[in-house]
């Protein structure tokens, strides 16, 4: 135990954070990259996901397959909420910010009405938990240094998918340059579909990662949606390496700021956000949305 | 005929305590307050062509200011409220920074910092007492007239109200407003003419944290208690809807859509416990069905007999332009879209 320890625990509790906003932002920023689509529900799929992963996992006691399932889900919650209605208020934002509340508060109240008001938490697998030693003398919770390993590990395979592969590429280009894309013959809303899955796959996925270190409750949607909107401002709309850096700031930012000022931390996390946006209105890695 | 139509308001209005029982003159009153809420924001939403999402935030500092002045420091009627559309001033001047950004990111940005305002009223429990908030608020004593009753207080708020609507209306048609409007239309092209655009959206933003403030302090008064639930992300979200849901750019419409939402919510939820859904679905039928509003509606269907009455085709109803919520919706969408072509 030297005096650094608390510092490294709440850097660790950070990180962990971190990994867990990378989640949610990494999808909501490529959709909105790629599709100019605002997603306000991006919150409610997390909490949706969240609690269908626990239901899953008390009928099943499968963890994987929890996390799976509530990915699955929420793809499907997805499709049916852009097929039907975000779709048909393209290019037009303050009527897509109105309709993804409207969602988020349809998906809450169903949250609500079936898995009640009082806060939940998903326990996590066997061999995740309990305390775990690390080099230095340093116990930690043993499922949020998983939780950064998984982080590292799914942002390490979106980022091959984003910069290695065909597909990748394709979804750079269409940030970039959405009408040029699709006149080179590529069907863009199909590569929009498909990224607005993943993005729906990860909040659900994320819903059942977080719900078992940070529990599952009523309102969780937009207190989880908040920090992860930070992220994605922070980082720059539409940029996956922003979103990295993002989720790492504010993860590690927040866990400072509740340590050392906890009347203040929200404070701490976003006043620094809006100091950037005042000097880089477009974020680190933005361009102008 | 149109000062005919303002008459039996104004005499509605002011005969209302007599004609309605308590229940009514408190959701009226509510009404107003949430109204001038919507009004302040479309301000921004309406006029401006920016979308606020954290008008909250600046309702909510007003409110616990005054509480707090009232209830701690036993400070009269014009202190507190003075103080409370201040600080929502004071605020609105820092966080008025935002409209540097644009589009997107001003939507966030707004949202993020309305957040602040609500963490800090949950968090900071030595000062706004969490989330048991601030009780006891006294009613109002201006001059000799205590308004302890409820259809009292009704009046004040009135007065209020309308004071803010007639000043709002020279507002949005001076030259100030008319730039404004410029700017939501395209913000190029009045940077072109040699307008300081971010000044108007400042000043514009700063008047409008101040007008949600004096709707704060009303509230903080009717409601005898200010809790965190003031600076939710959804009573912001609600503001901006209601202005739609009346038809942005009017005086008329955020008041309108007030009273349609807790119109709704009070009805509804003395029915069905899914009245959040119900919420929820006005907010999506809103924006599918009536995206410029209720007058906006209204105009629609008059252009479309006038269309009819007149028989030549070439003349008919020159100016088409459904609603101002349509320009609204446009330039809600940020600056040039970067494929349109140059102005």
């Amino acid at each position: 135990m030297t005096p650094w320890t608390p510092w490294i625990l709440q850097a660790l509790n950070g990180i962990s954070m971190g990994a867990l906003l990378f989640l949610l932002a990494a999808g909501f920023t490529l959709t909105f990259g790629l599709g100019r689509v605002v997603n306000l529900a991006h919150g409610a799929f997390y909490l949706l996901g969240g609690y269908l992963g626990l239901t899953v996992l008390r009928a099943t006691g499968s963890f994987w397959l929890a996390l799976v399932a509530a990915g699955a889900a929420i793809v499907g919650v997805s499709w049916a909420c852009d097929r039907f209605l975000i779709r048909r208020t393209r290019e037009n934002v303050l009527g897509q910010v109105l309709l993804t509340v409207g969602i988020a508060y349809v998906l809450a109240d169903i949250c609500l009405a079936f898995w009640g008001g009082s806060p939940l938490r998903v326990p996590p697998p066997e061999f995740a938990r309990g305390p775990i030693d690390l080099p230095g003398g340093i116990v930690y919770p043993r499922y949020r240094f998983l939780l950064i390993l998984f982080g590292v590990l799914v942002a390490g395979v979106l980022w091959l998918l984003y910069s290695r592969t065909q597909l990748g590429a394709l979804v750079r280009a269409g940030v970039d340059d959405r009408e040029m894309v699709d006149a080179l013959g590529i069907n863009v809303d199909r590569l929009f579909a498909l990224v607005f899955g993943l993005a729906a796959f990860l909040a659900g996925l994320s819903g059942v990662a977080g719900g078992a270190f940070l529990t599952l409750y009523p309102g969780a949607d937009w207190d989880i949606l908040a920090y992860a909107l930070v992220v994605v401002i922070v980082g720059g709309l539409g940029s996956l390496g922003g979103a990295m850096i993002g989720s790492l700031i504010v993860g590690l930012v927040d866990a400072y700021g509740r340590w050392l000022l906890p009347e203040f931390s929200y404070f701490m996390v976003f006043g620094p956000m809006a100091l950037l946006l005042l000097v880089r209105p477009t974020g680190l890695f933005g361009r102008e949305a | 005929m149109a000062s005919l139509a303002t008459l039996a308001v104004a005499s509605l209005a002011l005969a209302a305590p007599w004609l309605l029982g308590t229940f009514w003159i408190s959701l009226v009153t509510q009404m107003l307050i949430l109204g001038l809420l919507a009004l302040s924001v479309d301000l921004l939403t309406g006029h401006t062509g920016i979308l606020p999402m954290g008008h909250a935030g600046f309702f909510a500092v007003a409110a616990y200011t005054t509480a707090i002045l009232e209830v701690r420091h036993a400070q009269g009627f014009w202190v507190s409220a003075g103080g409370g559309v201040l600080v929502a001033v004071l605020l609105a001047v820092v966080f008025g920074l935002s409209v540097r950004t644009s589009g997107v990111y001003f939507i966030l940005l707004t949202l993020a910092l309305g957040h602040i305002v609500w963490g800090v009223a949950m968090r900071w429990t030595t000062f706004t007492g969490g989330e048991n908030g601030v009780s006891n608020v006294p009613p109002p004593a201006v001059a000799a007239v205590r308004f302890a009753d409820l259809s009292v207080y009704y009046y004040l708020v009135l007065v209020v109200v309308a004071v803010c609507g007639l000043g709002y209306q020279r507002l949005v048609r001076s030259p100030f407003g008319l730039a404004l409007r410029g700017i939501r239309e395209s913000e190029s092209r009045m940077r072109g003419l040699g307008y300081n655009v971010f000044a108007h959206k400042y000043a514009a933003f700063v008047i409008s944290g101040g007008l949600a403030g004096v709707a704060g302090v009303l509230y903080a008064y009717w409601n005898r208690f200010v809790s965190p639930a003031a600076a939710t992300f959804h009573a912001s979200a609600e503001a901006v809807l209601m202005g739609i849901l009346g038809g942005t750019g009017t005086i008329l419409g955020p008041f309108i859509g007030a009273a349609i939402i807790l119109g709704i919510r009070n009805w509804v939820s003395g029915y069905v416990v899914w009245w959040t859904s119900v919420m929820g679905l006005v907010f999506i039928a809103t924006v599918l069905w009536a995206p410029h509003g209720l007058l906006g509606l209204v105009r629609e269907l008059r252009g479309r007999s006038a269309v009819r009455r007149a028989s030549p085709p070439h003349a008919a109803a020159p100016d088409q332009t459904p609603a101002a919520g349509t320009a609204a919706m446009r330039g809600a969408r940020g600056p040039e879209a970067p494929g349109s072509p140059p102005p």
